[in-house]
């Protein structure tokens, strides 16, 4: 209890709340322009804090991450081109919301479901990080298989409406993401005799193109209209919190999103992307009677929001208890911790153990005030859905290259972004939907190197070593179920399309 | 026209004039500009943050001071660290223009005829290695093997049943791998991940019998009696573990590892070099970069000059034999 109290009042001291406003500032800024990600916002930061104290380099790092994942939220909502990868899921909701002239209410949600998310997952971090962490040694390349699986199972529900364009979408993501040197052969596939090929085709500024540069396409069509097409109903005004009305709507979607998340967030190799799409996918599934699901509802918003957030304080789960982050950003996080001369494992939680507590006591509250900095930020962003096109799409077209560029200062990313924007465009007047493209290109890979592995691995019978956990039944059960509820309804839907076409 | 030329004439002169102000002033103390009188960068040609990434940037903080000029760090990413390595062959070779090279990584692309780089060792001008890690065999404490004879004793009697975690082919455990095999003649189960912390859950959670990785990352995971040493295959053993045994001393003859060292475009001025060479050095060797890399298990290792070209001559030439490229 003595540690405990002491630990609080450490993490209180005006030195730790000055670092974790200092992390939640940058990681703002860092997060909501498109291209700066969290994992280089911690980069560029870590060799200034080589002359600080562990504890306040550590918090002022952990801060930056779970706010830049935050703050690509604005830039998803406001002009659905996502900060960070990690958001995108969220500018497909949060934007039709904008376009409706709720800016404020989309904002407002995400904020609530991203501070929710974070705090839950510190939480889960402070509380129970030993025995939650063992959750990632449990997962073998079977269970990353049929993991995979079931994520690309939703891909059909997840195109509004037309499951043969999501379907194809998805398996043209999933093509894309073979593109590249074949780890376990070393043969580069669909190089084409292309040097940057073989490095395989850049996720984030596939992102960046098919969502942010369509965008721009789109609005080129309408140089003179704004954003925002509607004056705004009942979610216009600026609020700090939720309405009560609002929070009951969400709040189921809250739980679910935050736990997909902790629980992607503490597997290493999966961080916000997969968090936010998953979480995304589920609340799809459980949002039968919310006809806005996909074209501007808060659960939208709500479920991917609160999951990438809670892959953050997931994430840094594995990496203190066994020195496995479960994230890109946690790897660098993993480099600051060893640098500062804290090995992770059993001594952070016993001889460390006031260094270890204090850090998390700090990203918890790190997760609260990036709630009221990015509040206040965003009190008069709405402005911008108010502004000409002509105006916008100059500065999303810059941010876009300047975003893409600055990955790995390799002018093919840009190039990259650019033909992703062209498709995304192009998708976006067939009818086609990003979404499912996005979740092929992440899950691809993980199902592929989880089935050659698991196939690698396994003595005797193949499929017997595919199902030879109790994860993975539980992982199989839920795909049957996913694919059979999705076959059912769309049986019962066009039974009743057939009554209607009768009468 | 006549307006043009007149235009360009007093440009030139004005050209000329200032240049030559410039040159007396800096004549003062020396004939021509002293090298370096602007700033350095340093290619990494892998993400920010990574391994790579962070010793770069060590090593740039330090260099910083010791040539009174800034060491900017650029991540050119992509193609495999092909991205960046390309940009530094090409680069102007005034030593304005560094890089990071990473054997065995950086061999694959040129050696491999599938992917038919043009650039060559000889591209390059090797200043001075950094960090070597070596590469070890770790297992969980409860597995039946004790040393790496136990180990190759198993994949013999039964080839291609013991699972060993590698990261890609023709990178370092690869490589290492295929030396033990064809050494022994056992035979191994490899299973590539992207990067170790992968291959360090599938061991710990028992999916994967034996890791093979770097030094570096598993120090922790030894003091902690998670992971097991069966061999390491340095030429000595590591005074971050001086308890495990090497695998020479257990008969094996076997040195593998990846290293990381500065080098800069071909053609380099010889007085550039030496200056370069020198300064690295300096710092390589300095007590203060030396305890910055022991909080990270890296051990320091400074290769000069041609010694450093045939360091990596002799492994580009193991790489060839192992991979019969």
């Amino acid at each position: 209890m003595d540690t405990l109290l002491s630990v609080v009042v450490n993490a209180f001291t005006p030195v730790h709340l000055g670092m974790v406003l200092a992390g939640v500032v940058i990681g703002l800024i860092i997060g909501s322009m498109p291209g700066l990600s969290s994992n280089l916002g911690i980069a560029l930061m870590l060799p200034l804090t080589f002359g600080m104290d562990p504890v306040s380099a550590l918090i002022l790092l952990v801060s930056l991450y779970t706010a830049a994942i935050y703050g690509g939220s604005f830039s998803a909502i406001l002009l659905h081109t996502p900060g960070t990868s990690a958001s995108a899921a969220t500018a497909i909701d949060g934007f039709a919301l904008t376009r409706k002239g709720e800016f404020n209410k989309a904002i407002r949600i995400s904020t609530f479901a991203s501070v929710f998310g974070g705090l839950l997952s510190a939480i889960a971090l402070l509380a129970i990080a030993p025995p939650l962490s063992l959750l990632s040694l449990k997962f073998g390349p079977a269970e990353y298989f049929w993991l995979a699986v079931f994520g690309i199972s939703v891909i059909g529900t997840l195109a509004s409406g037309n499951m043969i364009k999501g379907l194809v979408s998805g398996a043209v993501g999933v093509a894309i993401s073979t593109v590249g040197l074949d780890l376990d052969s070393g043969y580069p596939r669909f190089a084409f005799g292309f040097y940057d090929l073989q490095g395989g085709i850049g996720f984030v500024p596939a992102v960046i193109g098919l969502f942010s540069l369509s965008q721009a396409l789109l609005m080129c069509e309408k140089p003179h209209n704004t954003i925002q097409e509607a004056d705004p109903t009942g979610g216009g005004k600026w609020r700090l919190l939720p309405t009560w009305a609002e929070f009951k709507f969400i709040h189921p979607t809250l739980w679910r999103s935050s736990i997909i998340g902790i629980v992607i967030g503490i597997l290493p190799g999966a961080g916000g992307d997969i968090g936010s799409w998953t979480a995304y996918n589920e609340a799809k599934r459980f949002a039968k009677n919310d006809p806005d699901f996909g074209k501007g509802s808060i659960r939208g918003v709500a479920a991917s929001e609160s999951a990438n957030n809670a892959t953050t304080g997931g994430a840094i789960i594995p990496l203190l208890t066994l020195g496995i982050p479960g994230s890109p950003s946690a790897a660098i996080l993993l480099g600051a911790l060893v640098l500062h001369g804290m090995q992770p494992g059993r001594t952070l939680f016993t001889e460390h153990a006031h260094f270890t507590y204090t850090v998390c006591v700090g990203f918890l509250i790190a997760n609260l005030v990036m709630g009221f900095v990015g509040m206040a930020m965003c009190r008069y962003m709405g402005v911008v859905a108010r502004l000409p096109n002509t105006i916008l799409i100059i500065a999303v077209i810059v941010l876009s290259i300047v975003g893409s560029y600055s990955l790995g200062n390799n002018i093919y990313d840009v190039y990259t972004m650019m033909a992703f924007g062209i498709l995304g465009y192009l998708m976006r007047k067939s009818g086609f939907s990003a979404a499912p493209m996005v979740l092929g290109m992440i899950l691809g890979p993980l199902a592929e190197q989880g089935f050659r592995q698991a196939v690698q691995l396994a003595d005797g019978p193949v499929l017997l070593h595919m199902v030879a956990n109790p994860i993975s039944w539980v992982l199989v059960a839920l795909i049957v179920l996913s694919i059979g509820s999705a076959a059912y309804l769309e049986f019962s839907r066009s039974k009743l399309t057939d009554v209607m076409a009768e009468r | 026209m006549t307006f043009m030329k007149r235009f360009h004439v007093t440009v030139a002169a004005a050209a000329a004039l200032s240049a030559l102000a410039l040159a007396s002033s800096a004549g003062v103390d020396q004939a021509r500009a002293e090298f370096p009188d602007k700033n350095l960068t340093l290619i990494v040609p892998y993400g920010a943050g990574g391994g790579t990434d962070i010793g770069a940037r060590l090593l740039a903080k330090d260099l910083d001071p010791l040539i009174k000029q800034p060491v900017i760090v650029q991540n050119i990413t992509g193609g495999g660290g092909w991205t960046g390595w390309g940009t530094l062959a090409t680069a102007k070779p005034d030593g304005y223009t560094l890089g990071l090279l990473n054997a065995p990584s950086f061999y694959m692309g040129y050696l491999d005829p599938k992917l038919g780089r043009k650039e060559r060792l000889e591209s390059f001008t090797p200043l001075i290695n950094h960090v070597i890690d070596y590469v070890v065999v770790t297992v969980v404490p409860g597995s039946p093997y004790k040393s790496v004879k136990d180990l190759v004793e198993a994949a013999k009697a039964k080839p291609g049943s013991i699972s060993i975690t590698a990261h890609g082919v023709g990178g370092d455990e690869h490589l290492a791998i295929m030396q033990l095999e064809r050494m022994t003649g056992a035979k191994f189960k490899v299973v590539h991940n992207k990067a170790t912390p992968e291959s360090k859950s599938q061991v710990l959670g028992n999916h994967v019998q034996v890791l093979a990785c770097n030094l570096s990352e598993i120090v922790t995971e030894v003091k902690d009696n998670q992971l097991r040493v069966l061999g390491v295959m340095s030429p000595a053993k590591s005074r971050f573990l001086p308890t495990s045994p090497t695998f020479k001393e257990q008969g094996y003859d076997i040195e593998a590892s990846v290293s990381r060292g500065i080098a800069g475009p071909a053609g380099l001025p010889k007085d550039v070099e030496a200056k370069l060479v020198a300064w690295l050095d300096k710092v390589v060797t300095s007590k203060e970069h030396q305890d910055k890399a022991d909080s990270l298990f890296l051990e320091l290792r400074s290769i000069k000059g041609d010694a450093y070209r045939k360091f990596l001559k002799d492994n580009e030439q193991t790489v060839k034999d192992l991979m019969g490229w």
